[in-house]
C-alpha cells in the first residue's frame, strides 16, 4: 500500500529503529512467529484509538500514527521478555486492548510496539462466597457481563463503551460505569491485580477485602494508562443479580432544582444505581418526545436490588425530587434509556459534515458544581466555530458530582481541524481548573489533558513523574502520554 | 421521513443560533457532503454504510465470530468496513497487487452476522462487504481461492471438486426421482452429502410419515449459495435458473431442506436476483416438527442414555436469518428422558461454527478458531452430544474438537437423534 497517500499527524520525535527484521525475530522467538506483524494491513489497524478527532482523520484519510509492531502475548512471562528487550533497543511499547480510548491513550505517537492484550480473555474464576471474579484483563466488558449474567451476578460496571472496551482498559483509565452510584467506580470494584512493570518484573496485590499492610500501592496502578505497568490478571467484585428493577423520571424546571434534588437523595444515603441529569438543551435531544419534559430537565434513576430496598429508595427518591418541583415522566423516559443507552450513531454522522465533535467529563464538588456548568457553557460559547455546548451530569456522589459536556463545532477558516479541537478543550478544561473542578472524571489523561497535569497535580507531579522514571527508567511504556505534552498551545485564555 | 425529521428536530435551535460564518459553513458542508466523501464514481459499494461503520466504535465486536477468534483489530468490522471504504474511493488501489491483503479482507467474514444483533444501523458487515466484492470481481481481481470455487461450481455443478451427489449409491442412500405430483421436495445441499446419516435419516421420517416427496439426486446441484457469498452473480443466476427448473418439475409446493444456508439461498437470495419460485421454503426441523404435532410421527422409544444429555448448537443462519430456534427444542422436548442444557450463547444470539460465509476460504485458521471458540462454549454445558440442523455447522464444528475431545464428543444432527425414538 501506499502510505503515502495518507497523512500522517503524529510524525515528529518517531522511534528509528535500525534492524526491524532483528526485532521482529526477537519478538517471534518471545511469542511465536504468529503472534507477530509488521504486515502493513496489521500496522494500519491499529494507528488509532476511538479519540473523536481521529474520526474526522479516518474520514479524510489521515492517520493519528503508525506502530511498527503488532504483538499479542498470551502469558505476563511473555509481555516480561518483550518489555525486556524494549528496554534493551529503546523501543516504545503501547499496551492496546478494544481501543475505546477516547484520549488518545492507546495512539502510538512514537511508533513502537503495540501489545494487544485481547489474547488475555479467560474469565478464570468466579468466587460465590466472596462474590469474586477472577479474569485475564484483555476480556470484553460486555462478554464478562454476559458470562456474569449466565450465572446469576452482574459486575455492576456498566460503561457505555461496555460492548467495546476491556477489564485491563477500565483499570488503565480508572474507568466508571453508568450504574456506579450503587457499585462503585473501577477502583471500588478491584480487588486484586497481576501485573508487568515496565522493566519486566512480575508482581501480584493479594486479593483481599480490606487491609493494613502499609501504603496501598495497588492504587497506583489503577488509572496508570499503561505507561507504569500492564495489568494481566484482575479480581473483581461481583453481586447477585438484581432482584427488582425501579425506573423513575423527574423533569425540573431549573438545572438548579435537579442538582439540589439528587443532592439530598445521595444526603439521605439512598444510591440509585444510576442518576442522570440532562441539561435542558439535552433533554430536548434525548427526550424531545415527552411533551412535560420540554424545555426542562430531565433526571432519570434505576433504584436496583433486592425489592424490599429498591422499595424505599424509590419512595425516598421521589418524594425528594417532588419537594424539589420535579415533575413525575413515569418510566417511560428510562425506559428510552435503557434501549438506546448502546446505540452511538453520532460518531458516524458528525465527521461526514466536518463537524468537530466530542465530549468532556469533569469531577467538581457540590458546592459551585452549577456555577462551573454555566461557566463552561458560557465560555466555550464564545469560541468562533462551536454550534453546540451541552451537558448532561452522569456520576454522583454525597460529596460531588461528574459532568459530562458535550461540543461540536465547525472550525473557522483560519484553523485547522485539530487546532480547533485543541482550542476548545484547552478552554473548557481551564475554565473548570480555574473554578477548582478536577479535569478527567473517567476518560483519563492520555494526549489530551497531559498539558494539564501540572496544574491539577500541583507538586505531586513531581512525584508521580519520580515514579514513572524510578519505575521506566528508559521511558519505554506508552511515552508521550500523562507526563509530557505533545499539543499546541491554544484556547487558555 | 417524518421519523427523521422529528429525530433532528433538536438541531433546529443549533442551526438557528449559529454566527453567519459558522451557518455558512456548515451549510456548505451539508451540500457538499457527498461530493467530498461519498464522490459519485463507477462503483457499486455501499459507500455511505461502509462510512457509518467505519466510523463506529466498533460497537459490535464482542460479538463477532471472526474478531473473537482472530483476536486482531485487522479482523474488527469498523477496520473491515474502513479498508471496504479506502479500496472502493482508491485511497487503497485494489489494482495493485501488493495491496493483496486488503481485497482478502472483505472476504474474512462469516456469515453469521452477529454485528446485526447489535448494531444501531442493523448493518451486516457481510452484506456491506460483499458491495465491495461486486466491485472486486469488476475490477477483475477476484481471488484465487473464490475462483476456484467458481470454477467448481461451473465443473462439477456443486461446491465439490466433483459431482458429490454422484456419490450417493455408493454412501447408500436412496434416490427418489419425482413423477412430477410431489407433495414436498426434499432438497439435500452438497455438504449434507457428506453426512449421509442424515440424509438417510430424513428419507426414513419422511417416509414414516408418509409424505409423498422425491429428492431427485441425478439431476440435483448446488443452490448457487458460495457464488452468491463471492459475488459472481452470473454463476449465482445460473444455478438459481436450473433450481427453478428442477424444484417447479416435482410438482411439490414445499421444499424443505436440510441446509439452512440452501433455505436461505433459495427463499431469500434468489429473490434479489428477480428469480421467483412460488413454493414455500423451509428447514426441515420445522417441518418434521409439524409431523409430530400432527400425529404424523411418533416417539416411541426410550432414548439411549449416551444420548440423554445434549446440548444445542443454533446454526446462525437458521437462527438468526431463518428466526427459527424453536423447531428443535419442541422435537428434543418431546422426546422422554432427554436432557437439553443450553450455552450461553443460545437461539439468535448463537456463535459461528466458522464455516459460513467466505473466512474458511480467506482464513483458514481464523474460521478454526471460530470452530474452537464455539466448541468450547458447548463444553461448558457439560454435554458431550451436540445437536444441530446444518451441515456446515457439522462439517466447521469438527475442525474445533481437540483430539483428545475427539472419542468423546458426538455431534449429530437432530434427525439421527430423532431416529434413535421413533
Ligand atoms: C462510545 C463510548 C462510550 C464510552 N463510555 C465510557 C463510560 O461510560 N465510562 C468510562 O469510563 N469510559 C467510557 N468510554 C471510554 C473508554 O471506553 C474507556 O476509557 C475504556 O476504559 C477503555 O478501555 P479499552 O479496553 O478500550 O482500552 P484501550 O483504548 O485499548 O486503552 C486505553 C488505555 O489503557 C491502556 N491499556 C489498555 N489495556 C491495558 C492493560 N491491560 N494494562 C495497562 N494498560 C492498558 C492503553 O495503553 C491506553 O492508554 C467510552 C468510549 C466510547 C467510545
Ligand atoms: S456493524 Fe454496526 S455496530 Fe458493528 S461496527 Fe459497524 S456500525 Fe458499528
Ligand atoms: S458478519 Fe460475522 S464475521 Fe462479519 S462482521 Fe458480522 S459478526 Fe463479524
Amino acid at each position: 500500500m501506499n502510505l503515502e497517500n495518507f497523512e500522517l499527524i503524529y510524525k515528529e520525535n518517531r522511534v528509528k529503529i535500525k534492524d526491524k527484521a532483528k526485532i521482529r525475530a526477537k519478538l517471534g522467538e518471545i511469542v511465536g512467529d504468529e503472534n507477530v506483524s509488521d504486515k502493513e494491513i496489521d500496522i494500519f489497524a491499529y494507528n488509532k484509538d476511538t479519540t473523536l478527532i481521529t474520526l474526522n482523520w479516518t474520514l479524510e484519510g489521515k492517520i493519528a500514527a503508525q506502530p511498527d509492531f503488532i504483538v499479542w502475548p498470551e502469558t505476563p512471562e511473555q509481555i516480561s521478555s518483550i518489555l525486556k528487550l524494549a528496554n534493551e533497543e529503546k523501543i516504545p511499547v503501547i499496551p492496546f486492548s478494544e481501543g475505546s480510548g477516547v484520549v488518545g491513550g492507546a495512539i502510538p505517537i512514537y511508533g513502537g510496539i503495540i501489545l494487544d492484550m485481547k489474547k488475555f480473555n479467560k474469565i478464570l474464576e468466579i468466587n460465590d462466597k466472596d462474590l469474586t471474579v477472577t479474569v485475564e484483563t484483555g476480556t470484553n466488558g460486555m462478554n464478562l457481563e454476559r458470562y456474569l449474567n449466565a450465572k446469576g451476578y452482574t459486575g455492576g460496571h456498566i460503561p457505555q463503551s461496555l460492548y467495546t472496551s476491556s477489564v485491563g482498559g477500565w483499570i488503565a483509565h480508572r474507568a466508571a460505569g453508568q450504574f456506579s452510584s450503587k457499585y462503585g467506580k473501577i477502583e471500588d470494584i478491584i480487588m486484586g491485580m497481576e501485573l508487568v512493570l515496565p522493566q519486566g518484573d512480575i508482581i501480584k496485590f493479594k486479593t483481599i477485602a480490606r487491609a493494613s499492610t502499609g501504603p496501598q500501592l495497588d492504587k497506583l496502578f489503577i488509572g496508570n494508562e499503561g505507561t507504569l505497568g500492564i495489568i494481566t490478571k484482575a479480581t473483581l467484585k461481583i453481586w447477585p443479580y438484581p432482584e427488582k428493577r425501579g425506573l423513575i423520571s423527574y423533569a425540573f424546571p431549573t438545572f438548579e432544582d435537579s442538582l439540589e434534588a439528587t443532592r439530598q437523595i445521595l444526603r439521605q444515603q439512598i444510591y440509585p444505581a444510576v442518576i442522570r441529569i440532562y441539561d435542558a438543551d439535552e433533554t430536548n435531544r434525548h427526550f424531545g418526545h415527552i411533551e412535560k419534559a420540554k424545555d426542562k430537565v430531565m433526571v432519570v434513576f434505576v433504584c436496583e436490588g433486592i425489592e424490599r430496598l429498591v422499595d424505599l429508595e424509590e419512595t425516598i427518591t421521589r418524594e425528594t425530587c417532588k419537594k424539589n418541583n420535579g415533575i413525575d415522566c413515569g418510566e417511560e423516559p428510562v425506559e428510552h434509556w435503557f434501549e438506546t443507552r448502546f446505540k452511538v450513531t453520532e460518531t458516524s454522522s458528525t465527521p461526514t459534515f466536518k463537524i468537530v465533535a466530542d465530549t468532556i467529563e469533569i469531577g467538581f464538588l457540590w458546592d459551585k458544581a452549577a456555577d462551573m456548568y454555566h461557566s463552561v457553557i458560557e465560555t466555550t460559547k464564545k469560541i468562533q466555530g462551536v454550534m453546540m455546548i451541552t451537558a448532561h451530569v452522569s456520576h454522583f456522589y454525597p460529596n460531588g458530582v461528574g459532568f459530562y459536556f458535550t461540543f461540536a463545532g465547525i472550525p473557522p477558516k483560519e484553523k485547522t481541524d485539530f487546532e480547533f479541537y485543541q482550542e476548545i478543550w484547552n478552554c473548557i478544561i481551564k475554565t473548570v481548573e480555574d473554578a477548582g473542578g478536577s479535569f478527567g472524571h473517567h476518560h483519563g489523561v492520555g494526549i489530551n489533558r497531559s498539558k494539564w497535569m501540572e496544574r491539577e497535580w500541583g507538586k505531586s507531579f513531581d512525584t508521580l513523574k519520580s515514579i514513572k522514571k524510578l519505575l521506566d527508567p528508559n521511558n519505554i511504556l506508552n511515552p508521550g502520554k500523562i507526563y509530557e505534552s505533545v499539543w499546541k498551545e491554544g484556547g487558555e485564555n | 421521513m417524518s421519523d427523521i425529521l422529528d429525530k433532528y428536530k433538536w438541531m433546529g435551535p443549533i442551526i438557528q443560533k449559529m454566527d453567519r460564518d459558522t451557518k455558512r459553513v456548515f451549510m456548505k458542508n451539508f451540500r457538499m457532503r457527498d461530493k467530498n466523501f461519498f464522490p459519485e464514481g463507477d462503483y457499486k459499494a455501499d459507500v455511505k454504510n461502509l462510512v457509518n461503520c467505519m466510523l463506529c466504535p466498533n460497537m459490535c465486536r464482542f460479538d463477532c465470530g471472526t474478531l473473537q477468534a482472530a483476536k486482531s483489530e485487522t479482523i474488527s468490522p469498523a477496520y473491515k468496513a474502513r479498508i471496504g471504504y479506502y479500496l472502493t474511493i482508491g485511497k487503497i488501489d485494489p489494482l495493485d497487487p501488493s495491496n493483496k491483503e486488503f481485497i482478502d479482507l472483505m472476504y474474512k467474514c462469516s456469515n453469521e452476522e452477529s454485528c446485526k444483533v447489535w448494531c444501531p444501523f442493523e448493518f451486516s458487515v457481510v452484506s456491506l462487504l460483499e458491495t465491495v466484492r461486486d466491485d472486486l470481481n469488476d475490477k477483475g481481481v477476484m481471488p484465487d481461492y473464490c475462483k476456484e470455487q467458481i470454477k467448481k461450481l461451473k465443473e462439477t455443478n456443486t461446491i465439490e471438486d466433483h459431482n458429490i451427489y454422484e456419490t450417493y449409491k455408493e454412501k447408500g442412500i436412496e434416490n427418489i426421482e419425482t413423477d412430477g405430483n410431489d407433495d414436498v421436495y426434499y432438497y439435500i445441499g452438497c455438504e449434507s452429502m457428506k453426512f449421509p446419516e442424515v440424509i438417510k435419516a430424513n428419507i426414513k421420517i419422511l417416509k414414516k410419515a408418509g409424505v409423498k416427496f422425491s429428492t431427485n439426486l441425478e439431476k440435483k446441484g448446488c443452490c448457487g449459495g458460495p457464488a452468491f457469498n463471492i459475488r459472481d452473480l452470473k454463476i449465482a443466476k445460473e444455478l438459481a435458473n436450473k433450481n427453478k427448473e428442477l424444484i417447479e418439475n416435482t410438482g411439490a409446493r414445499i421444499v424443505v431442506s436440510d441446509c439452512p444456508g440452501c433455505i436461505e439461498t433459495l427463499r431469500n437470495r434468489y429473490q434479489k436476483v428477480g428469480i421467483e419460485i412460488d413454493v414455500k421454503f423451509i428447514h426441515i426441523v420445522q417441518y418434521i416438527k409439524d409431523l409430530i404435532d400432527n400425529g404424523k410421527i411418533k416417539l416411541e422409544r426410550e432414548i439411549p442414555d449416551e444420548y440423554k444429555k445434549v446440548t444445542i448448537h443454533d446454526p446462525c443462519l437458521l437462527a438468526r436469518n431463518l428466526n427459527d430456534t424453536e423447531s428443535i427444542r419442541a422435537i428434543l422436548n418431546k422426546m422422554p428422558g432427554i436432557e437439553n442444557i443450553d450455552p450461553i450463547y443460545n437461539k439468535q444470539f448463537t456463535h459461528c461454527c466458522g464455516w459460513s460465509g467466505t473466512v474458511h476460504w480467506a482464513d483458514k485458521n481464523i474460521a478454526i478458531k471460530e470452530a474452537t471458540n464455539r466448541i468450547n462454549e458447548l463444553k461448558e454445558t457439560g454435554a458431550v452430544v451436540f445437536i444441530s440442523a446444518c451441515p456446515e455447522c457439522e462439517l466447521g464444528l469438527a475442525y474445533g474438537i481437540s483430539e483428545k475431545d475427539k472419542e468423546k464428543i458426538k455431534i449429530i444432527d437432530i434427525s439421527e437423534l430423532l431416529m434413535k425414538v421413533i
